[in-house]
Formats: structure tokens, C-alpha cells, sequence
């Protein structure tokens, strides 16, 4: 079955998948009201979690919005999933100097 | 069963509505409601207040765990908050109660505040009345003939200017910064062309989207103000020997698939849509008269936020969630919306207006001109879901220092 993912800004490195996603299934990708491309999934996503549509190289920011969302902890590939394991917020950091 | 508002794919042609219907007060404002509003000056007094708003229909009572024993900053809060609710235009009559003396926040103190508005406004002393049952009396015997009083007044048309819309959102989750806080933005934006006002808060949820914030400022000084409060805000975080990490995003914005507080702030700041920042002011500050965009420093946590909302003056009060809400302010008026279509049915009984069918397609205009309609029947008198089943669980007082 084939998921819709919701892109907010052109550039931005992650989708927003509208339902539940399985391991290698379908993504396609839409942004404005208008479908794009399908990408492949490379894990399970929960419902409306976030997938990478664009690849982040460790320690680059992660962009939605047009902005940043945090940074990359690993390299992060197109499909994979992204959340807590692998983007860490730049903002509150009490084990940063800021 | 699942109730859902019924939705058109395409905008209305008919013109958007301009006027709502309020009850004007003395001093200019409008209400939405005419509650006999009976406020608690200290915790001591919260039992009397509950047993006399029990016994008289219309009323509505405010409690809260504090007004005592607190630093000279937290009294002032409190006393502000007190005040500014009683001076909220939804409250049509008062009655502040108070234990013995709370020194720098006793009934009189509140009460003299309140008379500046022209509202008929008492105070009543628990011991001064001869204790707890007698002061209940003498309250419910005052409470009932301002009731009456009340009870005679209509309702008449009023302009859009005289609306202070409240915009907070809770419990975020992906679908916020997609669906019900971009239609929210729209309503903000429509609503504030109209020569209107909105008022935006939580401080700890502009992290990350500062600039974004600040380039809708009509000048610059507002815009380094925003900086600034975030800045303190992420500062007295960082003081505790903390991180925010733990705290914010919460467990459910993470469950809802937000990562960090910079995602939850880009989704949270689009309630502000393309509206012009006029003013920033501190929390439960009232807002001035300039038709425009508010913003208030407060907390993101949701019954301080929109209680700040309430004091500034905020009648009606759009609460946008992505988990779905019980979110309920006893004094102004809070309208749930979500867009995410599971919550939207596990939350069904406190949902006012879905706009679910953005993601099928549905445009953020259609989607907010139906959360703006709601907006003006609410302040035009119809009850919210939550105002019938007596949700009452958001009145809370920032604090800043400890109790002594």
C-alpha cells in the first residue's frame, strides 16, 4: 500500500507520512496539494512521524519548515526514519555551551 | 458514532462576517458572557467561593492554591492575574472573597481594581463576616440580586475591534504545524483585518522560530523584545541545572512525532499567520487597544499560558491541539479544534470544530473560515462543548520563586 507524505517547504529534508508506515513500503510525496515522487522506506514509521526525503550528513542540520529542527546525531539516508535517535535539539541544552 | 462538522472542499462566497454580538460594559469593553464571576483572593477562601457559585445559576467561580506566603514578585502575579480576570469583560458582576488579610492581596485591594472598570464589583471577608458559613450567605444573598441585575441585559451587535481572540495551542503533534494552527493562523490574520485583535503566547514555544516572529513585527524594538524573552526563558531553564531535554518536546508531542522544541515551536507559531505584531507584553499584562497581533510572555505549559491569555483580556479563545483536548478556561471562552482525525474522534466530546480534511485536500480557507464562524457564534453567546459539561481545569498562576 502506497503512504502520502506531506513535504512543508521546498528543500526541507523530511515528510510528514499521513498513516502508518511499514518497512519497505511505498512513500509518495506531496507538497502544495501536489504529488511528487515515491521513495522506498527503509524501517517502520509510526502514524505521522517523520520520513527523510533529502539525505543529512552527522552533525548538519535538519530542516522543515525551511528551518532548522535540531541536528543530525548519525548520517541519516533518503527513507529512513527520523525522531529522537538519530536528531537532538540545538535549544535548552544544559550539557551545551551555547 | 462520530460527529463531524460538515465540510465543503470549496470557499464560501458569502462575505465574511464583521460583526458579533456582546454585552458592552462601562468602560468600552464587550463581553462574550454575563457570568457572575466569584474570585478567590487566597486558597483559604476557594471553599466558600465553590459553594456560592454551586447555589447561584450563571455564576462561575476562581480558585487557586495561592495569594499567600509568596515573594514580592509572585504576590504581584497573583494579584494581577486576580485582578485582570475580574476585569475581563466576560465577568458581568464580582465578588471577591478573601480569608483574613493577605497582605498586598486582599479583597479590597482586588475589588478597588475591578470598580475602575464601572462593573459592580464586592468584597467579603470570611472572618470579618463571622466565618465560613455566615460569609457564604452574605455572598450567595449579594451574588443573586447582582444576578438579577444582570439577567436584564441584552445582547447587541459589536464591531470586531472590541474582540481580543486568544490563540494557544496544547498537546502538539505533527499535525499541528499542517492543519488546525495554520487554520488558526488564517482565522488571526481575518480576524485582526477586520480590526480586530489577537493575542499569541508561549514563550518556550517561540524557540527556534524567533525570526520568523520577529520579521512580522511593525517595529524593530518589538522584534529584539522576542528575542530577549525567549533568550530569558531558555536562561532560567538552563539556571535550574537543567536541560530542556525531558521537559519539552512533552511525551505526547513525541509520540505525535515531534522531535525537538524547534519543530514544536515552527508548527506552534503558525497560529500567528501573516498578521503584523503590534505589541509584546509581559504575562497577564492587559493588552492594549491596537488592532493587531499580541504577544505575551508566558510559559508553554497550557492552563499558565491562557490564563495569562485571560487576564490580558481575551473573551473567546481558539485552543488548537494535535492529541485532542479537556483544555477548558472557567472565564473565557475556549473553543478545541484538531485536524488530526484520530484525536479528533478519542477527543469527540470536547472537540468543537474539526479541520481533519485539510488532509484530504481541503483548503486552510475553507478549513478556517469554518473555525472562524465558530469563533463569532461562541462570542455571540453558543456554548462550547466543554463550557456545558462545567470543564473548569484551566485557571493557573504563573509563578516565578518559591513559597516562604
Amino acid at each position: 500500500m502506497t503512504v502520502t507524505a506531506m513535504i512543508i517547504e521546498k528543500g526541507d529534508h523530511v515528510a510528514t507520512c499521513l498513516s502508518k508506515v511499514k518497512r519497505g513500503s511505498k512513500v509518495k510525496l506531496m507538497h502544495n496539494g501536489r504529488t511528487g515522487k515515491t521513495i522506498k522506506s527503509n524501517s517502520a514509521i509510526p502514524y505521522i512521524h517523520k520520513i527523510c526525503i533529502s539525505p543529512i550528513s552527522k552533525g548538519k542540520h535538519c530542516m522543515k519548515y525551511g528551518l532548522s529542527i535540531g541536528i543530525a546525531t548519525k548520517d541519516i539516508k533518503v527513507g529512513d526514519y527520523i525522531h529522537v535517535h538519530n536528531i537532538e535539539s540545538a535549544r535548552g541544552r544544559g550539557d551545551l555551551e551555547l | 458514532m462520530k460527529s463531524r462538522t460538515s465540510s465543503k472542499r470549496t470557499a464560501s462566497n458569502k462575505k465574511l462576517r464583521k460583526t458579533w454580538w456582546g454585552y458592552p460594559r462601562e468602560n468600552g469593553d464587550v463581553g462574550s458572557r454575563n457570568y457572575l464571576l466569584i474570585l478567590s483572593g487566597t486558597l483559604y477562601a476557594n471553599s466558600t467561593c465553590e459553594r456560592v457559585a454551586r447555589t447561584l445559576r450563571h455564576s462561575v467561580a476562581i480558585t487557586h492554591p495561592l495569594g499567600r506566603c509568596q515573594i514580592a514578585p509572585d504576590l504581584e502575579r497573583t494579584f494581577e492575574t486576580l485582578v485582570g480576570h475580574g476585569q475581563n469583560a466576560n465577568a458581568g458582576a464580582v465578588i471577591v472573597i478573601d480569608h483574613h488579610r493577605e497582605e498586598g492581596c486582599t479583597s479590597d485591594e482586588i475589588a478597588h481594581e475591578i470598580a475602575k472598570t464601572g462593573k459592580r464589583v464586592e468584597a467579603i471577608n470570611i472572618r470579618e463576616s463571622g466565618g465560613a458559613i455566615e460569609s457564604t450567605a452574605k455572598a450567595t444573598r449579594i451574588g443573586m440580586e447582582m444576578l438579577r441585575e444582570l439577567s436584564t441585559e441584552l445582547r447587541q451587535e459589536i464591531p470586531l475591534s472590541k474582540l481580543l481572540l486568544g490563540v494557544n495551542c496544547g498537546t502538539s503533534d505533527t499535525t499541528s504545524g499542517l492543519s488546525h494552527n495554520k487554520a488558526t493562523g488564517w482565522v488571526t490574520e481575518n480576524v485582526i483585518k477586520a480590526g480586530g485583535r489577537a493575542l499569541l503566547a508561549e514563550t518556550t514555544e517561540m524557540m527556534g522560530g524567533e525570526g520568523v516572529l520577529a520579521a512580522k513585527c511593525i517595529k524593530p524594538y518589538l522584534g529584539k523584545r522576542i528575542w530577549k524573552m525567549v533568550e530569558e526563558m531558555e536562561e532560567r531553564i538552563l539556571a535550574c541545572g537543567v536541560d530542556l531535554r525531558g521537559s519539552q518536546p512533552t511525551g505526547d508531542n513525541m509520540e505525535g512525532g515531534l522531535t525537538t522544541i524547534e519543530e514544536k515551536s515552527l508548527g506552534a507559531i503558525q497560529k500567528a499567520g501573516n498578521a503584523p505584531i503590534v505589541d509584546v507584553i509581559p504575562w497577564a499584562k492587559r493588552a492594549s487597544k491596537k488592532s493587531g497581533l499580541h504577544v505575551m510572555d508566558t510559559p508553554g505549559s497550557g492552563g499558565e499560558s491562557i490564563t495569562g491569555i485571560a487576564a490580558g483580556g481575551a473573551q473567546v479563545l481558539i485552543f488548537s491541539t494535535g492529541g485532542g483536548h479537556t483544555i477548558n478556561h472557567p472565564l473565557m471562552n475556549t473553543i478545541r479544534i484538531t485536524g488530526n482525525p484520530l484525536s479528533a474522534n478519542l477527543h469527540r466530546d470536547t472537540t468543537d470544530v474539526e479541520v481533519t480534511d485539510i488532509f484530504e485536500g481541503v483548503p486552510i480557507e475553507v478549513a478556517g473560515r469554518r473555525v472562524y464562524d465558530e469563533v463569532l457564534d461562541v462570542a455571540s453567546g453558543k456554548m462550547t462543548k466543554a463550557e456545558i459539561l462545567y470543564e473548569e481545569n484551566a485557571f493557573a498562576i504563573n509563578r516565578c520563586g518559591p513559597s516562604v
